[in-house]
């Protein structure tokens, strides 16, 4: 029985380990390939092909990482309530021009955070995962940038339990500093996210040559010519979106992470057959 | 078909049972209703039939369950499902598909039917509830009525022998609430279906019932029965049952026709141009006052030059076909539509151009959804949310004096000893005082309901209307819109109608009500000839007659 | 109408044949190809009466036209190569200093070409495909993520009916939104609703029969599997950037997605359940197909008779004529099937 166990265990940190550096390579890989490719002549075909194929290949690293996270077996309770914060979510999207917000403002990433962080990263990455995708399926705006926002968005949901430790180690839960480290992370992820995305989208932008690589260049040039691309296009909107999740977490925090541990507590239960000498089944709703 | 021997319950948390040493059988093709306040256990028992209790909500379940020979503790709510269906109270809440035909097959395809058959069971069970029309349509285009039908479909497709449907009428119109019942009665009389069914108002099935089961707050026992010997051991009891009792009618009346057999005798005696003296009218100056309304959606015209009055103290029940534009009025009134014509006066004071703020400080507004308004931790703290919406900064006297009159209000509501509760956890009366809380904490003289008697049981139903008189003897003018006739009886002073648009009469509510046989409540059919419209004027009038 | 596969193995010939070519003649040409399909869908659209998902705000047409300036003007302020000069920004300019190229803007231009192209492929995608198709595509192996889907997509109108419920109940007791700490008696009773409404969800979906474990078995071959193809895939893909590696990286690659895809196909097969409403394959798809895998042959494929140089084109070091081959661009044409597919009355 522990054989498995720890064969699972060691399958679960393969999966991640490779999705998540495949995934990081996938991104930075502007930085990377100059170098890795000084001795090659490619021809021009190789680079203009570059942003589709990193897409593809990105949506392929999702799908493999999206069916380890669905896990064995997901409960009906967890798939109603994902459905249900799926939908609030995304209704929260595109309804922010009910409750004007700058551009870049994005409150989705408040429940991701705050869920992820309460139910667990598996339950944070499929609300981030499926936020993106059940928008964009609804609103016509499907298109080769999915992949790479819904992946992002997985990651802000599913890191969130890292702030667990760093909170037991302060006061503990229940008080201000829990909110304001969540909302120091909803900074950080704003940004992140921004950063995430516009790698994405520079080589689309750029174009094949001269914008982001010649073979041979180092990488700190590259990065010269990434910052410049960054401060033009995205860093108003990232500042927007860090501010924004900053913000919102603090303010709303508290109440919501009080009303998502009340309701923890009703996606778990334990059934006890009636001769109560029979076997206790326990069946958490935990998703961590 | 289905019996339960010595079955007793207590979800996870609590200490209290919810059912207690529950025994009854009931046979099958029999049509089959539970009543009993809210706390009584109704839900409980009916989840036992398929399995949710215990499997879905946890605790520990003493007894034996048996249906159709399954003991669905060991079956499960999976297997169960094809032998019992289930419809759930709330037509939104039930869906997992946006089409009605994949909704339907939704329920087959989890048990890897074969495609063709899942084709043919869906066909056949649309046509057995009449939603062929429906079979393409989006559910969120579907009214409640239509929706409730569909959701009979879904559990029908699985072709079960037992139906289970929890208080699936309570968030309904009456017209879709008729319609669904029909349906019912007539699955149970054509496919021979065991139906178990809770409502709060049981008139309408209440003649092709052949078992009541009443189950009592303490939880224990419950009696079970034919509905005629079971009224005579249980409070519950629809008007004409009620004064049957009283009046010791025998055998005792289901329904107002069963009622008429016993009237010749009385209504030879009954002087057909007496009026009973109107009780002290505590009616003042009309506070509220509506001049020539026009309120327009598009082209589409919802109010038609409506002129109402509301005087203080006094609480005006209106009432009309659904549609007909009730709750725009209300809307209208408290300032969240701007009409196209006409003005709305409150207090003297022309309301159009004031901020919502400023306007439902004096005009109180209780939403269809009470939970809608509900967020805080605590009762006493929606309250004190409230208030501090108005005043803005408090300082701590303020804090103080603002916690004083929340206090004393939730006294007043009977919810001083749930002050520190988390509402959303209380019951649907309770909730709904919380609601009303949360509004007339700011002492508003005029108060508008919109239909809040949806879900409420009997003793619920009672505590607001003597919440709502108390209110009127202070002087508060209450309008009150509501489909329940018999609600309307025990509380109206004046009563209106509103029917396309246009205020098609108003008046005294003997009058008004009888104008029109779906306003009508139950005593006044019994007797037309009168001004009686509850069990208290049929006694005191009959007790003259023979005096 | 025509099968929501037909559509994908569209889009994706026009993706292929976006990322291979820079040469703007065949370029326009795909973009001509994917517009009058686009305008064909839209058309049909606005003619059936029942909208199923929202259209996109702006005009489709006019938003390629702006990728096309902006890209344009970007590359020619950012990249100075180029023998054409037209005139010169000032040395001390961060990146914008030097010469300003015809070059350059026809670069940026292309690479807008190709840009809108693609924007506007996934545009005609979301026009031609109805929500619930883009829902079937998720593969059985997936299924609970399907069914959150479904869920999802069913409670979005109720959710935002819900807010403006809301929004009006707090309206009416004094609530004014006032900057961000205004959104709280907004979004709790959203959210808490949400949860209560998710518990009678599952309750309904438990008593009709959805158990929980219909998860997909997931074992651990099956797992180590998808691993496995992806780390293929990843290195199939890294090979083929180094000199030599190009056919045995392409190998790993395709064995790669095969082993995913083998994954996923018995996987799916396990769940117990069946599909209700099936799409028919019929012989209009297959027109699409065709055409579609005309324009990849073309474009991708060693054909002894086409001369694929031809895509290659590069505006440095001085702006020249592009060529055209026109058995490519008659390939092409194959993107125009789905206009002659005319709905039958």
């Amino acid at each position: 029985m522990t054989k498995r166990f720890s064969t699972s265990r060691l399958l679960s940190f393969l999966t991640y380990g490779v999705t998540t550096s495949m995934g990081l390579i996938l991104f930075i890989y502007p930085f990377l390939f100059p170098a890795l490719t000084q001795k090659s002549t490619l021809g021009q075909a190789r680079l203009t092909e570059m942003p589709l194929l990193i897409t593809l290949l990105l949506a392929l690293c999702l799908v493999v990482l999206l069916y380890e996270v669905q896990g064995q077996a997901v409960d009906t309770k967890l798939i109603a309530l994902l459905g249900i914060l799926v939908a609030i979510n995304s209704a929260l999207r595109f309804m922010e021009v009910a409750i004007p917000g700058p551009a870049g403002f994005s409150p989705i990433f408040f429940l991701i955070i705050l869920t992820g962080y309460v139910f667990g990263g598996r339950f944070g990455f499929l609300l981030g995962v499926l936020t993106i995708f059940v928008s964009a399926i609804v609103t016509g705006g499907v298109g080769p940038w999915l992949p790479s926002q819904m992946f992002a968005a997985g990651w802000v949901g599913m890191s969130a339990p890292l702030c667990r430790p760093l909170v037991n180690k302060l006061d503990g839960e229940g008080k201000i500093s829990e909110v304001i480290i969540l909302a120091v992370f909803g900074a950080l992820w704003g940004l992140g996210y921004g950063v995430i995305m516009n790698l994405w989208t520079w080589p689309f932008i750029a174009g094949p040559t001269d914008q982001y690589w010649q073979t041979g260049i180092s990488w700190v040039e590259i990065l010269q010519r990434y910052g410049a691309y960054y401060l033009i296009t995205s860093l108003a909107w990232d500042f927007i979106r860090a501010a924004g999740n900053f913000l919102l977490i603090l303010l709303l925090g508290a109440p919501t992470l009080i009303a998502l541990r009340r309701f923890k507590h009703r996606f778990t239960f334990t059934y006890r057959s009636s001769d109560s000498q029979g076997s206790k089944l326990d069946q958490t709703g935990d998703a961590s | 078909m289905i019996s339960f021997q010595n079955v007793s319950f207590s979800y996870p948390d609590s200490e209290r049972p919810a059912i207690q040493n529950i025994n009854l059988e009931v046979a099958p093709g029999t049509l089959a209703l539970v009543i009993g306040e809210s706390g009584s256990g109704k839900s409980t028992l009916l989840r036992c039939v398929n399995g949710l209790v215990p499997h879905f909500s946890g605790g520990s379940l003493q007894g034996n369950v048996r249906v159709n020979g399954l003991d669905p503790v060991q079956a499960t709510p999976k297997v169960m499902s094809r032998h019992v269906g289930f419809i759930f109270q709330d037509p939104e809440a039930q869906f997992v598909v946006d089409r009605v035909e994949d909704e339907i097959a939704f329920a087959l395809e989890n048990f890897a039917l074969p495609a063709e058959e899942i084709r043919m069971r869906v066909a056949e069970v649309l046509d057995l509830l009449s939603l062929k029309a429906l079979r393409y349509r989006r559910l969120e285009t579907l009214s409640g009525g239509e929706r409730q039908r569909v959701a009979m479909a879904t559990a029908l497709v699985m072709r079960p022998e037992v139906l289970v449907l929890d208080e699936p009428t309570s968030q309904l119109d009456p017209k879709s609430a008729h319609d669904v019942l029909e349906t019912l009665v007539r699955l149970n009389r054509t496919l021979d279906l065991t139906v178990l069914l809770a409502e709060h108002r049981i008139e309408r099935v209440l003649p092709f019932a052949d078992q009541l089961i009443a189950l009592n707050v303490e939880g224990n026992g419950g009696i079970s029965g034919p509905p005629r010997q079971v009224f005579t051991q249980t409070d519950i009891t629809p008007p004409v049952v009620t004064l049957g009792k009283e009046l010791g009618w025998q055998p005792l009346p289901m329904t107002v026709e069963e009622g008429r057999k016993f009237i010749p005798d009385i209504e030879s005696r009954t002087p057909k141009s007496e009026t009973i003296p109107t009780p002290v009218s505590h009616k003042g100056e009309p506070f509220l006052q509506i001049h020539d309304l026009e309120v327009r959606y598009g082209n589409q015209i919802i109010l038609d030059r409506v002129n109402l009055d509301l005087l203080q103290g006094e609480i005006l029940v209106l009432m009309g076909p659904n549609g007909a534009g009730k709750t725009t009025l209300l809307r209208t009134i408290v300032g969240l539509l701007q009409p196209a014509k006409g003005k709305v006066i409150a207090g003297g004071v022309d309301i159009s151009n004031k901020r919502m703020d400023e306007i439902c400080r004096a005009v109180g507004y209780l939403p269809q959804d009470p939970n809608a308004l509900l967020f805080a931790d605590s009762a006493l703290e929606e309250l004190m949310i409230t208030l501090r919406n108005h005043a803005g900064k408090m300082d701590a006297a303020g804090e103080q004096e603002a916690d004083r009159t929340a206090r004393a209000l939730l006294e007043r509501l009977e919810l001083i000893n749930q002050a520190d509760d988390y509402p959303r956890d209380l019951s649907v009366g309770q909730r709904q005082r919380v609601a009303l809380g949360a509004i007339t904490v700011t002492k508003p003289k005029t108060l508008l309901l919109d239909e809040p008697t949806r879900g409420l049981d009997y003793g619920a139903k009672q505590s607001l209307a003597q919440l709502l008189r108390g209110w009127r003897d202070e002087g508060m003018a209450i309008l009150l819109v509501t489909h329940d006739v018999e609600l309307a009886a025990e509380v109206a002073d004046r009563a209106a109608i509103l029917k396309q648009g246009k205020i098609s009469s108003c008046g005294d509510p003997s009058r008004v009500m009888r104008s029109s046989v779906r306003f009508t409540p139950q005593i006044a059919r019994l007797f037309p000839y009168t001004d009686w419209l509850t069990v208290q004027d049929a006694l005191i009038g009959i007790r003259q007659i023979f005096s | 109408m025509i099968h929501t596969w037909a559509w994908i193995g569209w889009l994706i010939s026009a993706l292929v044949a976006l990322s291979i070519t820079r040469n703007p003649l065949y370029l326009f040409l795909i973009l001509l190809c994917i517009a009058l399909v686009g305008w064909t869908q839209e058309r049909r659209l606005s003619s059936e009466s029942s909208q199923t998902q929202n259209l996109l705000p702006f005009s489709p047409f006019k938003f390629v036209l702006v990728i096309i300036t902006l890209s344009a003007l970007f590359n020619a302020v950012i990249s100075h190569f180029g023998e054409t000069v037209l005139f010169s920004l000032p040395e001390w300019l961060p990146f914008l200093g030097g010469p300003i190229t015809l070059e350059a803007l026809a670069f940026g231009a292309i690479n807008g070409l190709v840009l809108g192209g693609i924007f506007a492929a996934f545009t005609v995608l979301n026009l031609a495909l109805p929500v619930r198709s883009l829902v079937r595509l998720i593969p059985r192996a997936y299924y609970p993520v399907a069914v959150i889907t479904s869920i999802a997509i069913t409670f979005i109108p109720n959710a935002t009916r819900q807010f403006h419920h809301i929004r009006e109940a707090q309206a009416i007791r004094g609530h004014r939104v006032r900057g961000l700490r205004g959104w709280l008696p907004l979004i709790m009773p959203l959210l808490v609703g949400g949860l209560e409404r998710a518990l009678g969800l599952a309750e309904a979906m438990t008593a009709r029969g959805f158990a929980s474990s219909e998860g997909g078995n997931q074992t651990s071959q099956t797992r180590l599997g998808m691993v496995l193809g992806l780390l293929m895939l990843f290195g199939g893909w890294l090979l083929r950037l180094i000199e030599g590696g190009q056919l045995l990286g392409i190998g790993l690659m395709i064995l790669g997605i095969t082993l995913i895809a083998a994954m996923l196909w018995s996987i799916g097969r396990s769940v117990p359940r069946t599909n209700y409403n099936q799409e028919i394959w019929r012989f209009r798809d297959f027109l699409v197909l065709i055409g579609s895998m005309g324009v990849i042959s073309a474009f991708l494929l060693p054909i002894p008779w086409i001369d694929q140089s031809i895509l290659h084109y590069n505006p440095y070091p001085i702006l020249n004529l592009p060529g055209f081959d026109p058995l490519i661009g008659a390939a092409t044409m194959g993107l125009l099937i789905p206009i002659f597919i005319i709905k039958p009355k």
